[in-house]
């Protein structure tokens, strides 16, 4: 089989799997659901293995291959096929998106056994992998965008999958309306892009850019600020980012898929796979750079304050994601698809650990409830702490190599480059502060209620409620399922934990400075027409690492005397910042702002559009027509008397009148 | 051909309104014969567009002289833009037929009779080739609806039959006023009136007569879908027109008024067409705005589909008025995709409102999907394909209307995209209050009927099949939009 | 003898008529003065004819007679029935024709 086939049914199967799940909702039994769709994913990254294979066989020139289905809409100039476009990029993308989806699938076998939307959720999940692998396959910016919209669709139904919870359903609504501006400006953007280069294809139009377009010409510049709209409302960067902790409502294996492997990474592929238009747009290239800076500063610093243990694991990944916009904004872009990779990695097995914590807590996120649960669950301990320690990037770990590459690349470029850099460094310092805090915080110290229970092996067990609210669910509803499901006690949690930690720790040996650049030989042929290489020159590799070493071990080094030597300094250097305190609890006031700038005025409008302009206005004009008219008869009406003698004096004045009249006119 | 497809349906009601126990029984009889003929008919408009040429012009015409002394000919044709527009109308009317069927009626063959009437009077203004044809066809369409909804309609139907005929009314007079002043006008000294589309597109009108004649139509069409400020008929209407009725009504009628200005404004009055062109755009563009806002502010679901159709309506007129083929193709395909999401959706309103203690109100409804998910998953769709998801028809028309607009005039464009965003917001609103959340406190959920999947699958199925393959009406309207968007451009010398 | 006279009395009769049905009330009075008036006309009409010396008055005043006739048994039918359903005599308060 060929290149495009493989690819094809990359697509083929997750869609097959949702469909096939969907119509048989209520036929299948236990786990068949999640085994089917296990099953999907499993083959998509066959194929995406089989695929990649078949690339690499091809001369370095050649890899790359288009395949179209059908005419989707050709008509007045636009041309638009059901079509794919197969190149390196688009199958590192297949293999990761596949790859670590099939792993939270069999996760989650486990983990949703007992919640009565089981087959709904499998075949959401599938769905969403299905849009996911859309996205990056697409051959065409419609279908880029069909597929960009169906992830964010995907994401509304999985976050209000729960959605008797009213903190579900809002969070749903708020993800997929900002989703759907970012689909706008991608549309924006896909429209300019026709209207100036006369097609939607990918490979055509950054054929065709760099004539189009003059270097940094305000045109060009505002279709990548269009398509970076996009990009930020999916992969949640500022000031776009706020659906993103909301979207912790949903169960925790859908937070690991929607925070590693698909959606938000969407963001970054899509920058890295635009890179010709933003070369030619270096301005628009340097906001998304600030932008993905201040972004990772931003997150990390709410990282540090936030109690909800899934919603720290949800900033840290907004942090993270503003490391690799960076990147692939200051053309480094095999360094920020390599930390898109390992970030996958360790993310989903921050997440699938987050879940197993939370299991073992009856449902509780809440970190102030948690501690010393390192010997009630000491596999998923293990598993967390390699999560944290890629995340922290400590030396040697997945994390270290891909980050580390970002840092030296961002310093190698100098100029005002260089403050972007010191922000970064900065950031890692706090990245592993607050990883190591979530680690102390719920693993170490004395043991809670629910961790001596679970050391008993006695898991705890309450009546399901949102975590949020703390109201009280219907258990007739059936979901979320009444039982908790731990890693300890679970072979499907286990497996896939296991994997990833490993690969959480030893993934970035592929691509080791001096040593090897797996990533960056197998990315070449995508991104050779860069005008831009960097490189680093050893003197600024050398420094780099060494503080990027040492921002990790001195972040390591701070939580552990925060929490665990001198437990009870946070609550002091709270008292004694209180006013930071509350603003960073707060996330920096974003939520309070649009509540007032956008969400207040658009509701204000809409009552005034209601209540004065519809009933005064509008029907204003038919109950003026109505009420001229009656005015009138009502003047006529008072002739009709109904008595006798009134019609006939009438008749007799007329007629004299008539008489009279004709007698005057005679004269 | 198109004969038998206009009048086939009248005479289905008429048969169904003869054949023995009609009456009875609340009129199963005569909602089985009227099915029948409805299935028919739309098998008559399917078998059109198998055999519909793509690349010839005006197809099987049927031409006879009518009232030669006026000069009015009974002239048929099919075209790129009538073709669909045909076959969506026979769907809609089946739906509605089997919808009306499953439900008892109080004086059941008049109901039947009317409803008959009433497709007959819309697809013979979308097949009628002659001005003063269409305007019959037209004013036809308000006789049935004003029984439809004067008679079977609910709370309020007087003042709402009132208000729909009196609107209607003042626009279908002003443009029988000028309709008999373009075949008149137009006439060259001596020559025979003829009020033939193709003899009008051949005199031009002056520009100051095209300018007032314009203004006449412009009013009725835009009456008829209903613009931004010409909708005051639409909210009463609505709630009080039975199911079936305003399914027709939203689904079918709205495009008669955008065909009317697509394939007779357009080619006969080309020059007050770009004269007017910005006022059309700032029309329809105040409709997305304030049809958008409108509907997510509105408490009752039928309302909320009421005037999110005025923003969908308002993104035709603007694809239309952008006067480039990309956007009327885009026009055309909306006209299609609007239609077939906007009838189910007053189905699955009703089905709700049966669901939540029979009010359509959305702060009662709640938690619907629970014990429903087939009835969940349909809603979810079509709300989906309403506000123009990616993958669905609607998507590929408002990108096409959107792309034409941007060429034309950029900044309506921009303005325009807030529409799509907004829809967003109602669209998920919509389906969020009534299907999820905590169950409302007189919410029973349970599945739909067969009965009542055989309403709603024939139209998904038509949103699905469109979803994946938009090129199959693309295809067929492009040589006919050309058409009517070239007349435009021609560089044109007033007589 | 001169038309006028015969015109003057003509008038004067009408006159009494028509202000019998305007100011009684009582359905048959008003009848009885219709009747006046209908006659007052039929002599203008006999007297223009004697005038002229053609038979058209004539003519028109027959065919006046036919109607009144007519007007009289309708007339008389509607007072009997108002009777029989004992309704009051009384015009004015018949009105129920009012807007």
């Amino acid at each position: 089989m060929s290149l495009a086939t493989y690819s094809w049914l990359v697509l083929a199967f997750p869609l097959a799997g949702s469909i096939v799940i969907a119509l048989l909702w209520n036929r299948l039994s236990g786990r068949v659901a999640g085994v089917i769709a296990s099953t999907a994913i499993g083959l998509a990254f066959a194929n995406a293995i089989a695929a990649t294979i078949k690339l690499q066989e091809r001369p370095e020139e050649a890899r790359h291959a288009t395949s179209s289905l059908w005419d989707y809409a050709a008509t007045a100039g636009v041309n638009v096929e059901l079509g794919i476009f197969v190149d390196p990029l688009a199958l590192f993308m297949c293999l990761a998106v596949s790859g670590v989806s099939f792993l939270i699938h069999v996760y989650s076998v486990a983990y949703l056994k007992s919640d009565r939307g089981y087959s709904r959720y499998f075949a959401y999940l599938n769905f969403f992998v299905f849009s996911m692998l859309l996205l990056v396959l697409a051959g065409n910016f419609v279908l880029l965008i069909v597929g960009w919209a169906f992830v964010g669709f995907a994401s509304f139904a999985l976050i209000s999958f729960w959605y008797r919870r009213a903190t579900a359903t809002s969070a749903g609504m708020k993800a997929f309306v900002i989703n759907v501006i970012g689909d706008v400006g991608l549309v924006l953007a896909a429209i300019l892009l026709q209207r100036d280069t006369g097609t939607l294809d990918l490979p055509t139009v950054f054929a065709r850019a760099p004539q189009v377009f003059a270097h940094n010409e305000w045109v060009i510049v505002a279709i990548c600020l269009l398509i970076m709209v996009g990009a930020f409302a999916k992969s949640a960067q500022l000031p776009l980012h706020t659906w993103l902790p909301d979207a912790m409502e949903g169960p925790t294996p859908v937070s690991a898929l929607i925070h590693a492997a698909t959606m938000v990474t969407a963001g970054v592929y899509l920058i890295g796979r635009c890179y010709p238009l933003f070369q030619i747009a270096p301005t628009a290239a340097d906001i998304s750079a600030v932008i993905g800076t201040l972004t990772l500063l931003f997150a990390a610093s709410v990282a540090l304050v936030m109690t909800d243990l899934k919603r720290a694991i949800a900033y840290s990944t907004i942090s993270q994601i503003g490391y690799m916009i960076l990147a692939v904004s200051i053309a480094a872009y095999s360094a920020g698809f390599f930390h898109l990779m390992t970030h996958a990695f360790f993310k989903a097995l921050l997440f699938m650990g987050a879940g197993s914590v939370i299991s073992a807590m009856a449902g509780m996120q809440d970190m102030d409830r948690m501690s010393g649960l390192r010997r009630a669950l000491p596999f998923t301990f293990g598993c967390f702490l390699a999560g944290a320690l890629a995340l922290a990037a400590f030396p040697g770990t997945s994390g270290y190599f891909s980050k580390g590459e970002i840092l030296e690349l961002t310093a190698s470029r100098g100029g005002l480059y260089d403050v972007l850099y010191v922000v970064a460094t900065i950031g890692a310092f706090m990245t592993a502060l607050y990883a190591f805090r979530m680690v102390f915080r719920v693993f170490y110290g004395a043991p809670c209620e629910e961790a001596k229970q679970l050391e008993g092996g006695h898991l705890a067990h309450v009546e399901p409620f949102n975590p949020a609210t703390g109201e009280s669910e219907d258990t007739d509803v059936g979901f979320p399922g009444e039982q908790h499901h731990v890693a300890e006690r679970e072979w499907e949690m286990k497996v896939p934990m296991a994997i990833l930690a490993v690969l959480a720790i030893f993934a970035g040996l592929i691509q080791v400075p001096g040593v090897d650049d797996l990533v960056t030989a197998f990315l070449e042929p995508t991104f050779a027409g860069a005008v831009l290489h960097l490189h680093a020159s050893d003197a600024t590799q050398m420094l780099v690492l060494s503080l990027d070493a040492l921002c990790a071990i001195g972040g390591i080094a701070l939580a552990w005397f925060l929490y665990v030597h001198r437990p009870g300094t946070t609550a002091k250097l709270i008292e004694r910042f209180r006013g930071l305190h509350t603003f960073l609890v707060h996330k920096w006031y974003f939520d309070e702002a649009y509540e007032l700038i956008v969400v207040l005025p658009v509701r204000t409008v809409g009552r005034f559009a209601d209540e004065v302009f519809e009933r005064q206005v509008v029907q204003g004009m038919v109950n003026g027509t109505v009420a001229a008219v009656r005015a009138g008869n009502s003047l006529l009406r008072g002739a009709q008397t109904g008595v006798l003698r009134d019609y006939a004096l009438l008749l007799l004045v007329g007629v004299g009148g008539l008489a009279l009249y004709f007698l005057v006119v005679a004269r | 051909m198109l004969s038998l497809l206009i009048f086939l349906p009248l005479a289905g009601g008429v048969v169904a309104a003869l054949v023995p126990g009609a009456g009875q029984r609340g009129g199963r009889v005569a909602g089985f014969v009227s099915v029948l003929f409805a299935a028919v008919t739309l098998g008559l408009a399917i078998g059109l567009i198998a055999e519909f040429d793509a690349g010839g012009g005006l197809q099987r015409v049927t031409d006879v002289d009518w009232i030669p002394q006026l000069g009015i000919h009974y002239k048929l044709g099919l075209s790129g833009l009538n073709l669909f527009l045909i076959a969506l109308a026979a769907l809609i009317w089946l739906v509605a037929t089997i919808g009306s069927a499953l439900r008892e009626w109080e004086r059941p063959s008049t109901y039947y009779l009317m409803l008959a009437l009433g497709e007959t009077a819309v697809l013979g203004a979308f097949c009628a080739q002659d001005l003063a044809l269409f305007v019959l066809f037209f004013d036809l369409m308000l006789v049935p609806f004003y029984f439809l909804i004067g008679i079977w309609g609910g709370e309020n139907r007087v003042a709402a039959t009132t208000k729909f005929v009196i609107y209607t009314l003042v626009g279908s007079l002003l443009m029988l006023a000028a309709a008999v002043a373009t075949g008149i006008l137009a006439t060259p000294e001596g020559g025979q009136v003829s009020f033939a589309f193709s003899d009008l597109a051949q005199r031009p009108l002056s520009n100051g007569e095209q300018e007032w004649i314009f203004l006449a139509f412009a009013l009725a069409f835009l009456v008829k879908m209903p613009a931004f400020m010409l909708h005051g008929w639409m909210p009463d209407a609505y709630r009080a027109a039975p199911t079936p009725v305003v399914a027709t009504l939203s689904g079918v009628l709205s495009k008669v008024g955008a065909y009317g200005l697509l394939a007779i404004v357009l080619p006969l009055f080309p020059y007050a067409t770009v004269h007017f062109q910005e006022l059309m755009l700032a029309v329809a563009l105040a409709g997305i705005l304030y049809g958008s806002v409108m509907a997510f502010s509105q408490r009752s679901a039928t309302l909320v589909v009421g005037y999110s159709s005025i923003a969908q309506l308002g993104f035709i007129t603007l694809g239309i008025f952008s006067l480039r083929p990309e956007g009327a193709q885009g026009a055309v395909l909306q006209m299609i995709n609007h239609g077939l999401v906007v009838a189910p959706l007053f189905f699955i309103i009703a089905l709700l409102a049966a669901r939540s203690g029979g009010s359509d109100d959305l702060d009662r409804m709640g938690g619907i999907a629970f014990r429903a998910p087939v009835l969940a998953t349909l809603f979810l769709i079509v709300a989906l394909a309403t506000l123009a998801m990616p993958g669905s028809a609607n998507f590929m028309g408002e990108f096409l209307i959107l792309s034409g607009v941007f060429e034309a005039k950029i900044v309506y464009a921009i303005i325009a995209t807030a529409g799509v965003v907004l829809a967003a917001v109602y669209g998920i609103r919509l389906y969020q209050r009534s299907m999820h959340n905590r169950v409302g406190d007189a919410v029973t959920s349970r599945d739909i009927k067969a009965a009542d999947a055989a309403v709603l699958l024939p139209v998904v199925a038509a949103i699905l099949f469109l979803a994946l393959y938009p090129q199959f009406v693309l295809q067929r309207s492009q040589k006919s939009v050309d058409t009517s968007v070239v007349a435009t451009k021609v560089p044109w010398s007033p007589r | 003898m001169d038309v006028v006279w015969y015109l003057v009395l003509s008038a004067l009769i009408f006159c009494i008529g028509a202000t019998g049905v305007l100011v009684r009330r009582s359905p048959l009075v008003i009848l009885i003065c219709l009747e006046l008036m209908l006659n007052a006309g039929n002599l203008a009409l006999v007297a223009f004819s004697r005038m002229t010396g053609t038979a058209d008055g004539q003519v028109f005043a027959l065919i006046v007679m036919i109607v009144a006739a007519a007007e009289v048994v309708i007339g008389l039918g509607l007072i009997v029935a108002m009777y029989r359903r004992r309704l009051p005599m009384d015009v004015d308060q018949m009105s129920e024709l009012k807007g």
